[in-house]
């Protein structure tokens, strides 16, 4: 009860998720990065995190590639910033679709420390079809006793 | 009236009516009006697994190789995580980490 007095203080935790143009070098997606946490200090928000999911196959073409670099931002700020943010996005010619969410509401932003960026891999063989092959891993995987032997009691 | 609900999770990958048709062969429950066993939303059961549009591979349980969202009578979801699920496959296909339509090859 107390906390919801100092409202002003609080913001909202948003993540964008952003594809570019797969053949931009390293150092023109360090440029988008650095714009974009650039945007948000800006608006006063506090950038968290970026994570770069590297170079995967899309599942369909997108601005007529097959494949195309994600990027993840993670960041507080006010509810004005993301439209700021993705106006932007819309403006970088680099940028060919981009998703933002909500994720909390009334964080403070004292208790959330930035992060480092983390970069991975990306896809290693592309080519791989939708289901077949993969699918039998997954099952296998993430929870072998799911199919259905899940009986109450 | 068809109530087949026994099948195994991978039943449902069928694209074209992926919920009924041909996939009952060798099912001991079949003709009759077996009881179903119930099932488990596996998001209820395991809290620690949660709905998240980012993460494809389990997006892809509850997606036919067609790309069509299961229903909730095959994937045994509770009404509050399907809703969940098909809200994340949909951002998710917007994204391009989950297909609109995969068309048979």
């Amino acid at each position: 009860m107390a906390e919801a007095t100092k409202g002003a203080a609080q913001l909202r935790e948003y993540e964008t998720v952003f594809l570019v143009k797969p053949d931009l070098t390293d150092d023109s997606v360090e440029k988008v990065k650095e714009k974009v946490r650039g945007i948000v200090g800006r608006e006063g928000g506090k950038f968290l995190r970026f994570t770069i999911w590297g170079k995967k196959k899309t599942m369909y073409p997108v601005a007529k590639q097959p494949r195309a670099i994600y990027l993840h931002a993670h960041y507080l700020g006010k509810p004005t910033l993301v439209a700021e943010v993705e106006r932007n996005l819309r403006i970088f010619d680099e940028v060919s679709r981009y998703m933002s969410k909500r994720l909390a509401d009334g964080i403070d932003p004292e208790t959330r420390q930035p992060q480092e960026d983390l970069k991975l891999a990306g896809d290693v063989d592309d080519n791989k079809p939708f289901g077949g092959a993969e699918r039998e891993d997954f099952n296998a995987d993430v929870d072998g006793s799911y199919d259905d032997d899940v009986t109450p009691g | 009236m068809e109530k087949n609900y026994e099948k195994s999770g991978k039943g449902g990958d069928r694209g074209d009516r992926g919920d009924r048709g041909d996939r009952g062969e060798g099912d001991e429950k079949r003709g009759g009006r077996g009881f179903a066993r119930r099932k488990v939303c596996r998001f209820c059961a395991d809290k620690k697994i949660i709905v998240d549009f980012k993460d494809q591979s389990t997006l892809k349980y509850f997606v036919t190789e067609r790309g069509k969202i299961i229903p909730r009578r095959i994937s045994g979801n509770c009404s509050k995580h399907q809703r969940a699920i098909a809200k994340a496959v949909k951002q998710s296909r917007g994204l391009a980490l989950i297909p609109y339509l995969v068309l048979a090859s």
